[in-house]
């Protein structure tokens, strides 16, 4: 930060504005569990936790969101699922993703010309980044299923 | 105040520089189930929740009370946030008290926090705001003017601060909690640790920490079934005043008198200083012993040093003062007020492990958090009021 001196304006009752922006660097900590999804994602792995009352949560919950006990059995689902609900916005598609094994749907791009080619209810599976990373773009979207 | 309010649980996490093992849900929980285990509860046994965390830009997270209430097990409950700066710890730990005075809810958790770690307080607290007054040097070059005020007004001798620095990291040793373990520090060693603000030294100043305080409030008939080591508040009182005003006396603030007043006449405290047996005062730079030991009527305006300087804020003299190595052994910000509420409810219960105050059964918690000007405090007791 410096001590910069702000430019007013002054509007024609006499009043002061200055412009004011404002900019820190920050870290997240994000903890085992999340730390965990995102390694495997890396691996071209979807992994959800299970909570208390066997429902399978991707992205995993690190505490249970009806009884906030910890979640620590861990589950592989599928890359490929059912779109549930969705939405579409510019040049792609935003859809609630249930993947096969889950019990709660992900939010994720779908990929697609228009949307045209979308529905509630239509089978999605991942398309994987070329080299994926640890991070939920190591999925670029999902596409229609063959 | 209304119906009785008892602490049946204190917990804390192990507070250090970089928590990096855990989230801030994770951090959290470590502090609430610890305390729910003293209390001898499970989250289901909670009626509300009231959270409190240090200003969001801290650590650039919006109302993460939001995303806290699963984490917490509160969905279906009330989940409060309670906003007041540096104080907030301990203003977070009164309105879960005033949910139980009022007959509102039965048994509240409240919980403070902060992760340091992922953000930037000193830089936080330094926004170079439009017309505004730029402080641009965190909260060590706002508050030494008014430390160097003081020294002026009270002919306090150079060597108090880093005598109260000794002290409090040296009663951390006896904290397994304590973020600053340092051990061998001694009064040569601290005067010649290099200044920050001056006077403000290196050695005379809190850390940034990770952490997280919580605490079990219960009603008085929970508390009786419970039979827990318990502490029953005797009086909560918070004050409050602006920033900048002409006039404001900085070094011993009207709020903090007035609140002093107000818990100590709630407590039936008559002499705070004969009546106390140990306070946890919220002291992020060593000169702020002094300082609040004259602003709570602890002694004289201008002789609170001498108490310093005679060794009585020590662990047996005549009023301990952080045993638990205070704010200048662990600053996770907005847990740090319910850290010195929550260790005053320790003494009392004679929880305290190795640095219990003996026989203590009457004790201050105090908490002090914007440009020293919102003032949040509590007296607990063995006894019930």
């Amino acid at each position: 930060m410096s001590a910069t001196e702000h430019q007013a304006t002054i509007a024609a009752d006499g009043s002061f504005t200055a412009p004011f922006e404002l900019a820190y660097p920050y870290d997240r900590t994000i903890g085992p569990v999340l730390s965990r999804f995102f390694r495997g994602l890396a691996e071209r792995r979807i992994e959800g936790t299970i909570g208390s009352d066997g429902k399978v949560y991707v992205p995993p919950a690190e505490f249970d969101p009806v009884t906030g006990s910890a979640c620590t059995e861990w589950v592989s689902v599928a890359d490929e699922g059912v779109v549930k609900t969705w939405t579409w916005h510019g040049h792609s598609g935003w859809a609630l993703v249930l993947l096969d094994g889950a019990d709660i749907p992900m939010l994720h791009r779908l990929l697609a010309h228009s949307s045209d080619e979308l529905s509630t209810g239509m089978r999605v599976v991942a398309q994987w980044a070329d080299d994926p990373t640890a991070s939920i773009n190591a999925i670029d979207g999902f596409v229609a299923a063959p | 105040m209304g119906e009785r309010v008892a602490i049946v649980g204190f917990g804390q996490t192990n507070h250090d520089q970089c928590r990096s093992d855990v989230s801030i849900a994770g951090l959290v929980r470590e502090a609430a189930d610890r305390a729910l285990q003293a209390a001898g509860l499970e989250l289901a046994d909670i009626d509300a929740f009231v959270l409190g965390k240090a200003p969001d830009m801290l650590e650039g997270i919006v109302m993460p009370e939001l995303w806290l209430a699963d984490a917490l097990g509160a969905s279906g409950k009330p989940v409060f946030r309670v906003h007041t700066a540096g104080s907030v710890g301990g203003s977070t730990a009164i309105v879960a008290a005033s949910h139980i005075a009022a007959g509102i809810h039965e048994t509240v958790l409240t919980i403070g926090f902060e992760k340091q770690s992922d953000g930037n307080a000193m830089w936080a607290l330094s926004v170079p705001l439009p017309f505004g007054m730029p402080v641009h040097a965190g909260a060590g070059g706002y508050f030494s003017p008014h430390v160097r005020s003081y020294i002026e007004q009270s002919k306090a001798p150079a060597h108090i601060g880093a005598m109260v620095a000794v002290k409090d990291r040296t009663n951390a040793l006896k904290n397994p909690y304590a973020h600053l373990q340092q051990r061998g520090l001694t009064l040569e060693v601290a005067l010649e640790s290099p200044m920050l603000w001056d006077p403000i030294r290196f050695v005379e100043t809190c850390p940034s920490s990770d952490g997280a305080a919580a605490m079990v409030l219960t009603s008085e008939r929970m508390a009786d079934r419970l039979k827990r080591p318990t502490a029953w508040v005797q009086s909560t009182a918070m004050r409050s005043e602006p920033t900048l005003f002409a006039g404001r006396d900085q070094v011993n603030p009207q709020a903090g008198i007035d609140c002093a007043k107000a818990v100590f006449a709630g407590a039936g405290v008559t002499s705070p200083i004969d009546e106390i047996d140990v306070a946890e005062i919220y002291v992020p730079f060593s000169w702020f012993e002094p300082m609040w030991l004259e602003n709570l009527g602890f002694s004289a305006p201008g002789d609170g040093w001498k108490l310093v300087e005679d060794g009585e804020t020590n662990i047996g003299g005549r009023l301990p003062v952080n045993p638990s190595g205070g704010v200048l052994s662990s600053n996770p910000i907005g847990a740090s007020g319910m850290l010195r509420f929550g260790e005053a409810a320790l003494q009392v219960m004679g929880l305290a492990g190795e640095h219990q105050v003996d026989g203590a059964r009457t004790a201050l918690g105090h908490a002090y958090g914007g440009g020293a000007q919102f003032f949040a405090m509590w007296v607990v007791g063995s006894k019930k009021p």
